[in-house]
């Protein structure tokens, strides 16, 4: 057979293989609507790693709310759990799989912006987007990932302001140094807090990254040592890296206030090495209203007496937001994005345990507030002025 | 095929062929112009994509090694202006990599493609702060490691990228293909609406003329049986407008037909009969003129007969009148014989009167004997009467006298005398009993003789009176010969007047005849001439006879071949 007949050949069996797949398709689509198998939801983001033990502790908490109440329009929700190891690259694999699941409605991640700017554009394209909402990605540089992209976190800049501000006012600081992981999240951070600390008549010395694979932060540690002046430290990173550096700055004697977002507060890590480290969060288990004290006594009683950190209080919060709109607008994913993009203004925004939740024409949470808090006691407490 | 009345003409039959190869045209020519739109518009998408990706990419090369330059010179210049410019470097470069990054026509390769180049691109980065920072220190042994490390990552980020524009190029390539698939499907499809269009062209095609072609080879078959002469009508079954309409016209001129040839038939019948009754009456009046002209011919010769005839008699009126004068003569000598009859006849008639009176004496005589026997016959039969008595009586005696014997016989001895005496009364029985036999036929004797006498004389008597009558009989005829010759007498007087009164009619007679002669004979001529025109007549009947003949067998002709036709 030549080639050229070859291809039509092949063009005819695709073309029948569609027209036959397609009402298959179809069938099996409509067969699961209609049957009372659960409802299912994504769940993705580095959860091999230790720090992201809350985050699934909030959605699995939410979860069990939910089904315990009967679940939403009489079916169950279940979780779809797919680790991203916090990488870009896992993370588009994973938002592949995730997304060309035809079972999965909607999607909670990604935890971080790195892998959070990397799968979006996989959830945002194809024949079938589904809705992703993100707890924590807080990066500036995601703001707008496409109509199918929501967070319900603050982004780097407001929580970068508040740094700033807490610097220079509170902490009386001059000088600052930033070291930063060296990922989209702590660029982010470190760019912003670089614009608002030097706007707000600061100097930032050095901004300095690191990569989870070079943890080598003595040198830096040691120039700033020896250069001495600096007044604050800012930490950009999360988890175990913020720790480290957290670690390490102790360790090389740098006399300088660390600070840094939220992102270095986990529940979930030992909390001495960052024992008067300042933090800027959009939670505190302390916070005031009404769903925020039922949300913690039962987060406690699932994690066996730990307090909820602000991944635990948004995932909860996203979890029970997808609920809400699958329970509005059913489970297509369509409608689904419909619905949360009107979140705030043609539906009522959301109260959750973070605060009231509602959404702009780009998917980012309007309305959050950022506060300084402090680690002290092994517990992240409101900073006072 | 039961079809829309509107459907079963050839014209919609045609119309719907044309339309479905029409229609199937036009959706070629739209699958053509619409999958030539979509080449286009996809080409240049891709076109579009393909520039402001690798543009894009183009961009993020050009500041990945603006900013390896940068990290390279801060190694030996170590101004704030090349560390500036390294940091800003890689602002640009991760900002492009964000960018290109966020652009959803990635595959997944591509996409894992990019994250590596961004883990490498951050590696680097970090490697050659670590550098810078260990420079700033002054180990400039860790700082050259550092950098040495930074290069092998953007060694790997080179590498990287050639792959990614391997993978751009292959990504072209594999667009192209779709593109060439997407047209050839394009050409399938148009392959197949262009062979359905035809096929459902040439259905259509194919059903009409079949729709055209059997209702016509029935029609054919139809006008064959009309041709053939069966005017009966044919069930053409489904069929187009238009050939109904001349099926239709077909049934019209079959009735027509049909009806004309019945008409013709009738016509013929009556026609034939017609002939057959001219012919038979033409027969007959052949036959009557033979006869008139037998007749005619009769008559011809019985004029001519007739002419010969009134000739002889006219000879024969000549004779006549020569025998007339004949019979005057004869007759007056007839009256003369008469005369002396008469006169003989009166000297007879005395002579005959005194015989008469004799016989009548002899016939009295005769009467009276006659009467005597009649009486002795009269008289013997007492005397038989008394025979009888005697031989009833002598025959009871001998039957006495036999039982007497027998008792005698009975009484033995005793009895001896009076058998004796029985005997000689039976003897004397008998004898008594002859002699009454011997009295008996004397008497008979004499009876027979005056029987025989009696006769002889009522011979005589019937002798006597038939002298008796003869001699009256002579008598009369002397009478009456007197009276007829006195009559002759008288009738020839007359008759010789007559014949001379006779002979003036003969002469008239024969004048007449002449006449009559004259008459015959023109008769004669007239009736040759009515024998002759019998005969032409006789002719023409026959010629008549033949032309209806004629006539006959070509209205059976006529009556034949219409028959052919079966109306």
């Amino acid at each position: 057979m030549t080639p050229r007949l070859n291809r039509l050949a092949r063009g005819l069996v695709n073309s029948l293989t569609q027209l036959m797949l397609f009402p298959a398709a179809a069938f099996t689509f409509a067969a699961c609507a209609s049957t009372d198998e659960p409802i299912s939801i994504g769940l993705a983001g580095p959860l091999a790693q230790p720090h992201t033990g809350s985050m699934r502790q909030g959605a699995e908490l939410a979860v069990a709310e939910i089904n315990a109440a009967g679940g939403v329009r009489g079916r169950r929700i279940e979780l779809v759990m797919r680790d991203d190891s916090g990488s870009a690259t896992r993370a588009a694999r994973v938002a592949r799989g995730l997304a060309d699941n035809p079972a999965i409605v909607a999607i909670v991640g990604h935890m971080t912006s790195g892998p959070t700017a990397a799968a979006a554009p996989v959830y945002n394209s194809g024949t079938s987007p589904v809705v992703h909402v993100s707890p924590s990605a807080s990066s500036t540089e995601i703001a707008d990932l496409g109509p199918y992209s929501f967070r319900i976190c603050p982004d780097d800049r407001l929580h970068a302001a508040v740094l700033a501000e807490w610097a220079r006012q509170e902490v009386g600081a001059n000088s600052a140094a930033i070291i930063y992981h060296n990922s989209a999240q702590g660029r982010a951070l470190s760019a912003a807090f670089r614009s608002y600390f030097t706007r707000s008549g600061g100097r930032v010395s050095t901004a300095d990254p690191f990569v989870t694979a070079v943890a080598d932060l003595e040198p830096y540690l040691t120039r700033l040592r020896v250069r001495g002046g600096t007044d604050a430290l800012m930490i950009a990173g999360e988890g175990e890296d913020a720790l480290r550096v957290a670690m390490a700055i102790d360790s090389f004697g740098v006399a300088a206030a660390a600070m840094g977002s939220a992102g270095l507060w986990s529940t979930e890590l030992s909390p001495i090495p960052l024992e008067g480290t300042l933090v800027s969060t959009h939670y505190l288990p302390s916070m005031l209203n009404s769903r925020n004290n039922e949300f913690v006594v039962a987060y406690k009683r699932a994690s066996g007496g730990r307090e909820p950190d602000h991944r635990a209080a948004a995932t909860y919060d996203v979890m029970h937001l997808l609920a809400l709109a699958i329970e509005s607008a059913g489970t297509a994913r369509s409608s689904l994005r419909d619905y949360l993009a009107g979140i705030g203004t043609r539906a009522d925004a959301f109260d959750g345990v973070t605060g009231r939740i509602a959404f702009d024409t780009r998917g980012n949470a309007v309305g959050t507030e950022v506060t300084m808090a402090v680690v002290r006691g092994g517990r992240l407490v409101a900073a006072e002025r | 095929m039961n079809l829309h009345p509107t459907l079963n003409t050839i014209r919609s039959r045609i119309i719907l062929g044309e339309a479905a190869l029409v229609t199937g045209l036009v959706v070629v020519a739209a699958i053509g112009v619409g999958a030539l739109r979509t080449l286009g518009s996809t080409v240049s998408g891709e076109q579009e994509t393909l520039m402001r990706l690798s543009g894009e990419g183009n961009r993020l090369v050009v500041a990945l090694l603006d900013q390896v330059r940068a990290g390279e010179q801060y190694l030996t210049d170590r101004s704030s202006s090349a560390l500036e410019s390294f940091r800003s470097a890689g602002v640009e470069a991760h900002r492009h990599r964000g960018r290109l990054q966020s652009y959803p026509e990635w595959t997944l390769s591509d996409r894992i493609v990019l994250g590596r180049i961004g883990l490498l691109q951050e590696e680097a980065e970090a490697f050659y702060a670590l550098a810078h920072a260990q420079q700033d220190l002054g180990r400039r042994g860790a700082a050259l490691a550092s950098a040495a490390a930074a290069r092998t990552r953007a060694d790997s980020l080179g590498d990287l990228t050639r792959e990614f524009l391997a993978n751009q190029g292959k990504r072209a390539e594999e667009t192209a293909a779709a593109l060439t698939e997407t047209a050839e499907n394009g050409v399938l499809s148009v392959w197949t609406v262009l062979a359905a269009s035809v096929i459902a062209a040439a259905a259509v095609g194919v059903a009409t003329l079949r729709s055209v072609e059997r209702p016509l080879a029935r029609l054919a078959s139809a006008a064959q049986r009309f041709g053939d002469g069966d005017l009966r009508p044919v069930p053409l079954g489904d069929m187009p407008q238009e050939l109904r309409e001349l099926t239709d016209a077909m049934d019209r001129l079959g009735g027509t037909l049909r009806n004309l040839v019945a008409g013709v038939v009738n016509e013929s019948d009556r026609v034939a009969g017609a002939a057959e009754d001219l012919s038979a009456i033409s027969e007959q009046l052949a036959a009557a003129a033979s006869d008139i002209s037998t007749a005619t011919s009769g008559i011809s010769a019985d004029a001519h007969q007739q002419v010969d005839e009134l000739n002889a008699s006219s000879t024969s009126a000549g004779g006549l009148h020569q025998t007339g004068d004949d019979t005057l003569r004869v007759s007056r000598r007839v009256a003369e014989l008469g005369a002396g009859i008469q006169r003989l006849a009166e000297s007879y008639e005395s002579d005959v009167s005194a015989v008469g009176s004799a016989l009548e004496d002899l016939s009295r005589f005769a009467q009276t004997t006659a009467d005597q026997v009649q009486e002795l016959d009269r008289l013997s039969v007492p005397i038989y009467e008394f025979i009888d008595l005697i031989k009833q009586i002598s025959s009871q005696t001998n039957l006495l006298a036999l039982n007497a014997a027998i008792e005698a016989a009975r009484a033995g001895e005793r009895g001896v005398g009076f058998s004796i005496v029985a005997e000689e009364v039976r003897q004397l029985a008998d004898s008594s009993s002859s002699a009454a036999e011997q009295v008996s036929g004397t008497v008979k004797t004499i009876r027979d003789q005056v029987s025989t006498m009696a006769s002889t004389m009522a011979d005589g008597r019937a002798r006597v009176l038939g002298v008796g009558s003869v001699s009256r009989g002579l008598a009369d005829a002397l009478a009456s010969i007197r009276q007829t010759v006195g009559e002759i007498e008288s009738e020839s007087k007359r008759v010789a007047h007559e014949v001379s009164v006779n002979l003036e009619a003969i002469n008239q007679i024969q004048s007449t005849l002449h006449n009559a002669l004259d008459a015959a004979r023109s008769h004669a001529t007239a009736s040759e001439e009515v024998a002759a025109a019998a005969e032409e007549q006789g002719a023409s009947t026959e010629e008549m006879a033949a032309r209806a003949g004629e006539l006959s067998r070509a209205s059976e002709k006529l009556r034949g071949l219409v028959r052919e036709f079966r109306a």
